[in-house]
C-alpha cells in the first residue's frame, strides 16, 4: 500500500505504486467502504490486468457495486460513505487521493450503469455536453461521435435522427448510447455496473458481444450475476462474499482456474450454484 | 400433502363502489369548471359590450366612469417585469442551492424550506405594508412601478422556489449520477442537464406567479400606488388594472360595468401573457433538446 505522502494526485511514475506490476491497469490495497457505521466492503486488494476484462461475481449485497463505485470515485455523491485503502492508475495517479482531480479522473475511468441513463435530450447533444466539458473542440464532436457510435454498432441505426431525443431510443439501444458516451471520453478504465440486467435477452446479447469487443483496446471490470456471462467474457475473475458482516474478496485469479478449480470452499459453492 | 378443500362460490367484487366513486368525481369535475364558465360569462355579459380599442388604449375619465384603461395596462405590464426579473433569479437560484448544493433533509435544507413555505402564507396585504414601509420609505423608492414590482417579486417567490424545487427533486435519480459519471462538473451538470429538464416545470411556476402577480390588489395600494396617467419611467406612481377594478367595484358610484370590463382585459392579459410564457418555453425546449 502506497501512503499519501510517496504518490500523488497526477504524479506520473514508470510505474504503479510497489507491489503494483506494469501490466495493471488499477491497483487497489487494503480498500474498505464504509457507510457511516457500516462496512460494505472490507481490505480488498486487487490488480486489474490492463486490456483484459475482470468480472466480479458474488451473491447480491456483498459490496460489489460499492466496491466498483469507489474505483472513480462515485462514492463521494452518497452521504456518509468513506472509502479507505488506496487504488492507482498505472501512472501512479492516486485516485483515493483528497486532491485527486476528480472530474478528470472519472474520464479516464469511465462507468457504465445498470439501467440505461441517457440525457432527456437529444442523441448528439449526450455527447456534446460531456466532449465540451473535456475540451474537446466543436469542430472535431462530429467526428467523434459518428466513431464511437460506429464502435457500439449504433451509428447505422442513428445516423438520421441524432437530433432526436435520446430517450425515445429502446432499451438496448439506449444502453449501447451510454457506452459510446462513456468511450468518447477516451477513457483508460471502463466500469460496468450489471449493464445487462435491465435489457431483454437479445439487446443483452448485443450489450455483451460490445463489451468482450473492447478487450485488449482498455480496461474492463465488469460486475454480473450472469456467471454464465461472466465465463464467456472474463479473462480475469474476482468473487466477492459476505464475511464478519461485510464483503469481502475470497477469490480472484484468471478466469478459466477461478471457474473450474475455486480454492475458496465459499466461492466453489457459489460457482457450482449450490449457494448464493 | 396438503388438500384444498374446494372453495365455496363467491361474488365478484360489486361495481358500485367503482361507479359512485366516478358520479362523485364527475360532478365534482362539473362544478369546478361550471363555476369558471359561470365566471367568465359574467364578465363577458356584462364587460363586453364597453370594449374597443379606444377602451384599451385612452387614458382614465371621470374617476373611471368613462374613458379607457391605457395608462393602467401599461402600469400593469411593468409591474409584472419587474416582479419576474427579480423573482425569475432568485427564486430559480433558491431552489438550486436547496435541490443541488444542500444535503436534503438537512437542518438547514429544513430551515430555508419552512421560511419559503411560511412566506407563502402571508396574506398579500402583510406584503403591501413590508413593501411600503421597506422599498417606499426606508429605500426611498416612494409610490412607484418599482416598489410595486419588488413587492410582487416578494410575494410570488415562494410560488416560485416551490414549483421549481419541486421539478428538480422530481426528475430522474439516475441523471446526477449520469453526469457526474461522465466527469461534469456540477455546473455543467446544473445548468445543461437538470434545468433544462426541470424546464417545464419551471414554467409552470412562472405562470402561476404571473396570475398571482397580475391578480394582486391589496400589496399594490400601498407601494404602486394610485395614478392614472401613463408612467414614464419606473420611479413614477402607476396604478395596476387589479388595483383600479378595486377602486371601481368599491369607491367609484356606477363604476361596476367598467370594472367587469376591466375584469375582462385583466383575464385576456393573464391568458395572453400565460399562452405566450409556454409558447415561449415549449419552443426554447424542442430548439435545446432536439435540434442543438
Amino acid at each position: 500500500m502506497t501512503s499519501p505522502d510517496t504518490s500523488r494526485a497526477g504524479e506520473t511514475a514508470p510505474c504503479g505504486p510497489p507491489g503494483c506490476c506494469g501490466s495493471s491497469n488499477l491497483c487497489i490495497a487494503d480498500l474498505s467502504v464504509h457507510y457511516r457505521d457500516l462496512t460494505a466492503v472490507r481490505g480488498v486488494t486487487l490488480d486489474i490486468p490492463e486490456g483484459e476484462i475482470t468480472a466480479l461475481v458474488g451473491p447480491s449485497g456483498c459490496g460489489k457495486t460499492s466496491f466498483l463505485h469507489s474505483l472513480n470515485r462515485l462514492t463521494d455523491l452518497i452521504p456518509g460513505c468513506r472509502v479507505t485503502g488506496s487504488i492507482h492508475l498505472c501512472d501512479g495517479t492516486e485516485i483515493t487521493h483528497p486532491k485527486a482531480d476528480v472530474l478528470e479522473l472519472r474520464r479516464r475511468v469511465g462507468i457504465v450503469f445498470q439501467r440505461p441513463n441517457p440525457f432527456p435530450q437529444s442523441i448528439r447533444r449526450n455527447f456534446e455536453i460531456p466532449l465540451k466539458e473535456h475540451g474537446w473542440s466543436q469542430r472535431d464532436i462530429p467526428d467523434r461521435i459518428e466513431q464511437v457510435l460506429r464502435e457500439v454498432g449504433l451509428w447505422n441505426e442513428v445516423s438520421d435522427r441524432l437530433h432526436q431525443n435520446a430517450t425515445s431510443l429502446s432499451g438496448g439501444q439506449q444502453q449501447r448510447l451510454c457506452i459510446a458516451r462513456a468511450l468518447a471520453l477516451d477513457p483508460e478504465v471502463v466500469l460496468f455496473d450489471e449493464p445487462c440486467s435491465a435489457l431483454d435477452p437479445i439487446a443483452s446479447g448485443v450489450v455483451e458481444d460490445l463489451i468482450h469487443s473492447l478487450k485488449g483496446k482498455l480496461t474492463v471490470v465488469i460486475v454480473t450475476h450472469h456467471l454464465a456471462q461472466a465465463r464467456r467474457i472474463a479473462d480475469h475473475a474476482a468473487v466477492f462474499w459476505m464475511k464478519d458482516g461485510a464483503g469481502a474478496l475470497v477469490e480472484h485469479g484468471p478466469a478459466d482456474r477461478v471457474f473450474s478449480a475455486p480454492a475458496d470452499p465459499d466461492a466453489a459453492l457459489y460457482l457450482s450454484g449450490a449457494r448464493g | 400433502m396438503t388438500t384444498f378443500s374446494p372453495s365455496p362460490v363467491r361474488r365478484s367484487p360489486s361495481k358500485w363502489p367503482d361507479r359512485a366513486l366516478a358520479l362523485v368525481g364527475a360532478i365534482a369535475t362539473l362544478l369546478s369548471f361550471g363555476l369558471f364558465v359561470w365566471l367568465v360569462w359574467d364578465l363577458v355579459r356584462l364587460g363586453l359590450p364597453r370594449l374597443s380599442w379606444t377602451f384599451l388604449t385612452a387614458g382614465v375619465e371621470d374617476a373611471g366612469r368613462s374613458g379607457g384603461i391605457g395608462p393602467l395596462l401599461v402600469s400593469t405590464l411593468w409591474v409584472l417585469l419587474c416582479c419576474l426579473t427579480l423573482a425569475i433569479p432568485l427564486g430559480t437560484g433558491c431552489a438550486l442551492w436547496l435541490s443541488e448544493f444542500v444535503r436534503r433533509g438537512s437542518l438547514l435544507a429544513r430551515l430555508v424550506t419552512g421560511g419559503v413555505d411560511l412566506l407563502a402564507s402571508v396574506p398579500s396585504i402583510v406584503f403591501g405594508l413590508f413593501g411600503m414601509v421597506f422599498f417606499s420609505q426606508t429605500l426611498g423608492l416612494g409610490f412607484s412601478i418599482l416598489s410595486g414590482g419588488l413587492t410582487l417579486a416578494c410575494m410570488i417567490l415562494p410560488i416560485l422556489v416551490r414549483t421549481t424545487l419541486s421539478a428538480l427533486e422530481a426528475l430522474p435519480a439516475d441523471l446526477r449520477p449520469a453526469a457526474a459519471a461522465l466527469g461534469l462538473s456540477k455546473t455543467t451538470a446544473t445548468a445543461r442537464i437538470l434545468l433544462p429538464a426541470a424546464f417545464p416545470g419551471i414554467v409552470v411556476g412562472i405562470t402561476l406567479g404571473i396570475g398571482r402577480a397580475l391578480s394582486e390588489t391589496a400589496a399594490l395600494l400601498f407601494t404602486s400606488g394610485y395614478s392614472t396617467r401613463t408612467p414614464e419611467s419606473l420611479s413614477d406612481s402607476g396604478r395596476a388594472l387589479s388595483v383600479h377594478i378595486y377602486d371601481l367595484a368599491l369607491n367609484v358610484a356606477n363604476g361596476a360595468p367598467m370594472a367587469s370590463s376591466s375584469a375582462l382585459v385583466l383575464l385576456a392579459v393573464i391568458f395572453v401573457v400565460n399562452a405566450a410564457a409556454v409558447t415561449l418555453a415549449e419552443s426554447w425546449l424542442r430548439r435545446r433538446l432536439s435540434f442543438s
